[in-house]
Parts: structure tokens; C-alpha cells; sequence
């Protein structure tokens, strides 16, 4: 069964995220920050981690820098609400949802999703992204 | 008392003839007085003399009858009015004698106007045997009207004299008062601010010439320096327009930019809270018998979830278009100088910033308010740099032409660079690639957000600029920003043709 570890600093996204990839059939783990799920990838292995960008304090795309340089093996999806966020001197033009999923993207994603999305999106992003880690691992 | 150059002629001429002419009146009649009466006195004289020698020669006194003839004739040729000869007690009287004339024996000829006289003159007549005495009285009245007449005369000339004196005063003074009056009305003129009259005056008097064509360089002097102080307004006027309208623009975008920002944020938040809703109900969906009430309530949660997802996305597009760019020739040099006025406020004292702008420059194609935006980050980056020690930020612009790669071969390019140098600690090798990209950040926890540069790099994309960071660890940190000048500015792009004189 693989594991999944979610990290998301919005209470019901985590609860929705486990009650749909546990009845999917995965061992589902959940985070509230970065930090945390780090240290909880310490603790226990893990197959798929799927990381919300904008967080407070240490943002998703750091964490995702963090976890491709410290777990190589471990899938990594990005998910976002889009929009626009950041301070108000910042153009919504520039930072865009596009922006950030891209430098998510070069930090180490294997898979984007914005949200809302469908539970058989993420469970087909689950899929893709298992099945490239285990063609990595075969092909190691 | 204030008069005018022609009434001190004539009261200073009044002035000296009030001495002069009664002077000149009474030497002129003293004189005239003087040799009428002398000519009169010496006329009488001799007629007399001459009389006493016919009296004296022959045997003139022994005939009555002759004596009395030429006693006649002394009164007729001498004007006399008495002739009488006394011989031994006896008169022999002319008988052409004035009645009433009584022998006085008065010489002294003093003229008086209006006054009869009679001048009496006594010879003795010698003879051998006996002697006798000529007397004669001639009349003063008509010597004393001459002079009287020629005093008359005299005034009549003095008079004529004063007035063509005081006319010629008059004159004078006009044609001294008039360049002058010239030159005031000029100056008046010029006061009340029309600088066209000549101040040249036509006059022979050398001063005012000279005095006339000072004022004129002087004149000309003001024309020019009121020339050039118009032109300097009207250039502050252009100046001052141009920052209004920019900073209005800026608070325009800044005021679509904010709504722009709190829907973006909207939007993200309900993404956030649909996610969970479409996952929720999905979930309950599928543990739902089909065809019973509740699946169908599930599946219309659902819908309207999607409904929500589509005005989030609307909601999103909308947020977009208020930051979109409006590109548009520019100057880049009042984007600078707003820049740098909101970010000297922003700095403390201890950061020297520096401006290094000379233009004029040629126009890129930019969004002034984006372009602000750009500088400010820029600079905000620099002053991060300097990482709270004193230093410099260093912002300028340079007029350059670059080599530019193209598939059709190099070619050369005006550009115009925008950078900005800060004093800073410079980059390391290992970070310098990705310091544009989002989140990237060498700085603490809220000291920076890392977007900043990703900023720049965005906006100068949209302006089809390009971005280039030159830097030295311990030395500081130069950015680059090359805009392409706009062909139509005015300012030469050179061709490869053009600068290798055909060499292809």
C-alpha cells in the first residue's frame, strides 16, 4: 500500500485530501507546514507527498526544494488555489498562478494541480507520478 | 518741486536776462545820452564861435542892420530860440527871437525827458574900441526826443532779444527733454512688460546717445534673459504635467492593483474552501444509491461547486487584467526621477542614493507606472544588499549600441540601460542563476519575499527588455535592464551594413 504524506495549512483541505485517498486505498499522513512534514518524512518513508504551495512562514516551493534535495525517491505533487497572493506592492500580473506553479515545477515537482480539483484528478496524479518513481527506481 | 527741462531753460534764462537786460538797458541809453549830447553841445558850439569871429571881422558891429541878419541867421541854422548881442549897454535882439525866452545864462545840458530847456551860451566879442557880448539859447527839446527815441529803440531790441532768447531756451530744452521723454516711454514700456520698443534715441547730445544705446543692450539683455526664463518655465510646466499625469496613472493602477490583489486573494481562499466541498461531496456521492434523493442533492452541490470554480476563474481574469501593462513609448528619465522620490523616502539617511542621469534619452517601449514598479524593486533589492550597513544604491541610465544575435545574423541595436548599483556584498557564483526565480531569497524570515527580482524579470519580459546582473563578492552588485530604443524616436539604429560599410 503506498503512503501518502499531505501538507496543507488549510484544516479542511487535509481532512478532504485524507478521506479521499484513504478510501482510495493509500495510508494517508497529514502536515500542517513544511517543517513538519519534513520531519515527518523523517520519522517514516513515504511514497508520494503532496504539497501546498502557499503557505505561511515557509512556503511550498521551498519545501519542495527541500524534500527533492533531502528524499529523491519521494513523488512530490504541487497544489495551489491559484490567484494571486503576496504583498500588495507586488503586481498580480507578475506573480501568477502560472509563475509559481512553474518555479514549483523547477524545485521538484513531478506533478501541479490546481485546486478545486476532482478526487479522480489527484488519484490519477497519484498514479503518474508512482509509476514515474517506479520507472526510476527500475531504471536505476 | 519736480519741473521739466524746458521750464528750467526758460525760468534759468528768465533768470539771467532779469540781470542782463536793465545792465545792457542802461549802458546802451548812458552811451547813446552820452554822444547825443555831445554832438548837440558841439554842434551849438561852433555855430556860436562862428558867429563871434563874423561879429569880430570888419566893421560888422558898426551896422545894426547887419548884426541883426546874422543873429538871424544863427537862430534859422542852429535851431537856436534866443540870439541877442550886448554893446555898450545897448541889445541888438534877433527878431526871430521865441517870445517869452528870457536870457538865463544856464550851460549845464542835462536831458530830461518832457521837459523844456533852453541851453544859453555867452561869447565875448572883441574889438579894438569897445567890447560886446553874443548871447544865444538853443532849444534842447528836439536833441532830447532823439534820445528819448533811440532809448525807445533800444527797449524795443532788448524785448525782441528776450523774447527769441526765451524761445530759443524753450527750444533747446525741448530737443533736450525729447530723447529723454523717448527713453522714459521706452522704459515705461518695457516696465509694463512689452519689450519691443527700441530704447536707441536720434539726438546729437552725445550722453543721451550713449545713455540710449546702454539701455538698448540692456534691454536686449532682459528680452533675451525673459526668453530664456519662459522657456525654462514652460519646460517645468511640461515637467510638472508629465509627473502629474504619471502619478496619476500610478494611483489609478495602484488602486486597480489593490482590488486586483484582494481578488486574487479571494480567489485563492475559495479555491481553498471548494476543494474541500467537490472532494466531500464527490466522496458522499459515490457511497450514494443512484436515483435516490440524496445523491441527486450531492450531485447538485457538486454543480454549483464547479459554478463557484467558474466565477473564481472569472474572478481570477478579471484580477489579471487590471494589472495588464499598456505599453507605450517613453522616456525612461521622469520613470527614474519618480522612482527615486519614492524610494528616497523610504530609505534612512545612512544609504548615499545616487543618480547618475545626463539625457536626453532616446524612447523605449514601456509601461511608465510598470517601469516605476521595476525600478522600486530594483532598488529595494540594492538597499537589501547593503544589508543595514551605510553604502550606496547608484541609479542611472546610459545610451548605449549593442550586438544583438538574431538568426538573420548580429546586428547592432540602440539601447538604452537602465542600472542600478548597489555597494552591497555582491552574489555568490552558486546562487547568481537563480536569483529571478519566485520565492528564491538569500533573506530572512520577513525581510524579503524572494518575489522582488522574479518582478523585475516579469515586467522587463513584457517590455521586451532583458535583465543582466553583474557582481563581485565583498564589492557589490550591478543590474542591467537593456531596453530596445523605439525605432521612430529619432535616435540612429545601426544596421550591420551601416557600421561595415558593405564588408558582407
Amino acid at each position: 500500500m503506498k503512503s501518502i504524506l499531505v501538507i496543507d495549512d488549510e484544516p479542511a483541505v487535509r481532512k478532504a485530501l485524507q478521506r479521499v485517498l484513504s478510501k482510495a486505498g493509500y495510508a494517508v499522513q497529514v502536515a500542517d507546514n513544511g517543517p513538519a512534514g519534513l520531519a515527518a518524512l523523517a520519522i517514516q518513508s513515504v511514497d508520494i507527498v503532496i504539497v501546498d504551495i502557499i503557505m505561511p512562514d515557509v512556503n511550498g516551493v521551498d519545501t519542495i526544494r527541500s524534500i527533492a534535495l533531502r528524499f529523491p525517491e519521494v513523488g512530490i505533487i504541487a497544489i495551489s488555489g491559484g490567484g494571486n497572493f503576496g504583498p500588495a506592492q507586488y503586481q498580480p500580473y507578475a506573480i501568477q498562478t502560472e509563475a509559481y506553479l512553474a518555479s514549483a515545477a523547477i524545485a521538484g515537482a513531478h506533478a501541479i494541480l490546481t485546486k478545486p480539483f476532482k478526487s479522480a484528478d489527484v488519484v490519477h496524479a497519484i498514479a503518474k507520478v508512482a509509476n514515474r518513481v517506479a520507472g526510476a527506481e527500475t531504471l536505476n | 518741486m519736480k519741473t521739466s527741462i524746458s521750464v528750467r531753460m526758460a525760468m534759468f534764462a528768465i533768470a539771467m536776462h532779469a540781470i542782463v537786460l536793465p545792465a545792457l538797458y542802461f549802458g546802451f541809453s548812458l552811451v547813446v545820452t552820452r554822444s547825443d549830447t555831445d554832438l548837440f553841445l558841439q554842434h551849438v558850439r561852433t555855430l556860436s564861435r562862428n558867429l563871434a569871429e563874423e561879429l569880430e571881422l570888419g566893421d560888422a558891429l558898426g551896422s545894426p542892420t547887419r548884426v541883426r541878419n546874422l543873429l538871424d541867421q544863427a537862430v534859422i541854422n542852429g535851431d537856436g530860440v534866443y540870439a541877442a548881442l550886448m554893446d555898450n549897454g545897448g541889445e541888438i535882439r534877433s527878431e526871430l527871437n521865441s517870445p517869452g525866452v528870457k536870457w538865463l545864462g544856464r550851460q549845464d545840458f542835462t536831458f530830461r525827458p518832457g521837459r523844456n530847456q533852453i541851453y544859453f551860451i555867452s561869447l565875448p566879442i572883441s574889438r579894438p574900441n569897445h567890447t560886446a557880448e553874443l548871447r544865444l539859447g538853443f532849444d534842447e527839446q528836439p536833441i532830447a526826443e532823439q534820445i528819448q527815441f533811440a532809448m525807445h529803440r533800444i527797449l524795443w531790441v532788448l524785448v525782441v532779444y528776450l523774447c527769441i532768447s526765451l524761445t530759443a531756451a524753450v527750444v533747446w530744452g525741448r530737443s533736450l527733454s525729447r530723447p529723454v521723454m523717448q527713453l522714459q516711454r521706452a522704459s515705461r514700456k518695457i516696465a509694463s512688460g512689452s519689450y519691443a520698443q527700441s530704447m536707441r534715441v536720434k539726438t546729437g547730445i552725445m550722453e543721451l546717445h550713449d545713455l540710449g544705446s546702454d539701455l538698448d543692450s540692456m534691454r536686449n539683455e532682459l528680452v533675451g534673459v525673459n526668453q530664456r526664463l519662459q522657456i525654462e518655465m514652460t519646460e517645468k510646466m511640461r515637467a510638472q504635467e508629465h509627473r502629474r499625469e504619471l502619478e496619476l496613472r500610478l494611483r489609478n493602477r495602484q488602486r486597480l492593483e489593490t482590488v486586483g490583489t484582494l481578488a486574487g486573494g479571494i480567489a485563492h481562499e475559495f479555491n481553498n474552501v471548494l476543494l474541500p466541498i467537490v472532494l466531500f461531496s464527490e466522496a458522499a456521492l459515490a457511497e450514494s444509491s443512484k436515483s435516490t434523493a440524496i445523491h441527486d442533492d450531492l450531485q447538485e452541490i457538486l454543480n454549483q461547486a464547479y459554478r463557484a470554480k467558474e466565477v473564481v476563474q472569472k474572478i481570477l481574469t478579471f484580477s489579471r487584467g487590471a494589472g495588464a501593462p499598456e505599453l507605450d513609448s517613453i522616456d525612461l528619465k521622469p520613470v527614474v526621477e519618480e522612482a527615486l522620490l519614492l524610494f528616497r523616502a523610504l530609505v534612512p539617511a545612512t544609504v548615499d542614493v545616487r543618480v547618475e542621469l545626463t539625457g536626453p534619452y532616446p524612447l523605449v517601449r514601456a509601461d511608465p507606472v510598470m517601469a516605476v514598479q521595476m525600478i522600486m524593486n530594483l532598488c529595494t533589492n540594492a538597499y537589501q544588499a547593503l544589508q543595514h550597513r551605510s553604502g550606496s544604491v547608484t541609479v542611472g541610465l546610459r545610451h548605449t549600441v549593442e550586438q544583438v544575435d538574431s538568426e538573420a545574423g548580429g546586428t547592432q541595436r540602440g539601447m538604452v540601460v537602465l542600472f542600478v548599483t548597489d555597494s552591497g556584498q555582491g552574489i555568490e557564483a552558486e546562487t547568481l542563476p537563480r536569483i529571478f526565480e519566485p520565492f528564491f531569497t538569500t533573506r530572512g524570515v520577513g525581510e524579503g519575499t524572494g518575489l522582488g527580482l522574479s518582478v523585475v524579470h516579469g515586467i522587463a519580459e513584457t517590455f521586451g527588455a532583458t535583465v543582466s546582473v553583474s557582481t563581485e563578492v565583498g564589492q557589490g552588485t550591478t543590474f542591467n535592464v537593456h531596453f530596445p530604443v523605439v525605432a521612430s524616436s529619432g535616435v540612429a539604429e545601426f544596421s550591420n551594413e551601416a557600421v561595415a560599410g558593405g564588408s558582407i
